[in-house]
């Protein structure tokens, strides 16, 4: 064995031992985990808790497609809404939209603006901030008054679509909120 | 010239920002959810009343279609010459036709009847009608149901929903009509209102 060949054999050996050592090249050095978590978004949304009732002013259920109204009644309809709000700094406002006049009976009826009552009874107004402790049932209800004032044959066969009613919540922007 | 070219560039960026704001519509707004209220339709009921006479069984609207009221002639019985002393019945059913869903009573009316000559005639001071109301229009040819009636009063009937009432009509010509009016002719109108209770 010549003198290349045991100095190229003892570098081998050396670069090993070096491999061995398991990156023992480096100085001292320590890692270490942020910990910081996930970043989880809130939620937001409005859906019908079930399907809205209309009743009459004896309060029974009614079938508004079948049923025609005369004068002195009063109809009433009640929708559910689930409110789902979340997230620390979440606020948002409920409120209703597209309401509708009396259209064809004129002054004949009154269609009333839309109550929205939380489950404690509370009202919902337009301008009252909800926060996810707020998440829950809220009923809206709409009043449609036949007066009985009503005279001749005024506003027979007359009709009002009230499906353009519906609600919206809409979040309110943080205090510190950024521009983006 | 610098200051046209600056002018022309801030238009076309304010048209670009009302284009792009219109383009992304409201999307200055944060987390925003709709729900429809499916309220449907409220529809008026129909206030269709029709009269129905008792003895030739012809029926009408009050209201016709043109929005008036209707006026309906009712056959009597003992059609021909009354004798004085004499009386004829007559009688109409009122029939509420609503379509209402809830309840819907109406109250009918008579008003007193007037009684008026036709051309010539002198007969109508000589001629009394009772109006009463009946269960049904086979009463009213019965005597007996005009005893307590007063002479041009008034009757009234309570009619349910998809119920019927009852006017029965006497008309007497006087005992002491005297013969000259004989073969004379007068027309009797007896209105009739209703309304909603």
């Amino acid at each position: 064995m010549n003198k290349m060949t045991k100095g190229a054999i003892a570098t081998g050996v050396g670069i090993v031992l070096m491999v061995g050592g398991g990156g023992t090249l480096a100085t001292w050095n320590q890692a270490q985990n942020g910990s910081m978590g996930k970043v989880v978004a809130g939620d937001l949304n409005l859906v019908p808790a079930s399907a809205g009732v209309w009743t009459n002013a004896s309060g029974a259920v009614i079938a508004i497609a079948n049923y025609k109204v005369v004068p002195g009644d009063t109809l009433t309809y009640t929708q559910p809404l689930n409110v789902t709000l979340g997230g620390d700094l979440m606020v948002a406002r409920l409120a209703v939209t597209g309401a509708s006049a009396a259209d064809g009976f004129g002054s004949n009826a009154t269609v009333s603006a839309t109550t929205l009552t939380k489950a404690d009874n509370k009202v919902v107004a337009a301008t009252t901030d909800l926060r996810p402790a707020d998440s829950g049932i809220v009923t809206a209800s709409t009043t449609f008054t036949f007066n009985k004032s009503t005279t001749d044959r005024n506003a027979v066969a007359a009709s009002v679509d009230l499906s353009g009613i519906g609600y919206s919540l809409v979040q309110q922007a943080p205090v510190d909120s950024n521009n983006k | 010239m610098k200051s046209k070219h600056a002018m022309k560039a801030a238009g076309l960026v304010l048209i670009a920002v009302v284009l792009a704001m219109l383009t992304v519509q409201g999307s200055y707004a944060l987390w925003n959810k709709a729900a429809g209220s499916n309220g449907g339709t409220v529809q008026a009921a129909d206030f269709r009343i029709s009269l129905t006479d008792t003895q030739a069984g012809s029926v009408t609207d009050m209201t016709l279609s043109n929005g008036t009221a209707a006026t309906l002639a009712l056959s009597s019985t003992g059609v021909g010459a009354l004798l004085p002393g004499q009386s004829s019945y007559a009688g109409v059913q009122v029939n509420n036709l609503t379509d209402a869903g809830g309840d819907f009573t109406v109250r009918a009316t008579t008003t007193a009847p007037v009684v008026a000559n036709n051309p010539g005639s002198s007969l109508a001071q000589y001629i009394t009608v009772k109006a009463v109301t009946a269960g049904s229009l086979a009463q009213c040819s019965q005597p007996a149901i005009y005893g307590q009636a007063a002479v041009s009063g008034t009757a009234m009937v309570d009619v349910a929903k998809y119920g019927a009432g009852v006017f029965c009509f006497q008309v007497t010509l006087s005992a002491t009509m005297p013969a000259s009016v004989s073969g004379q002719s007068a027309q009797i109108a007896i209105p009739v209102t209703v309304n909603q209770l």
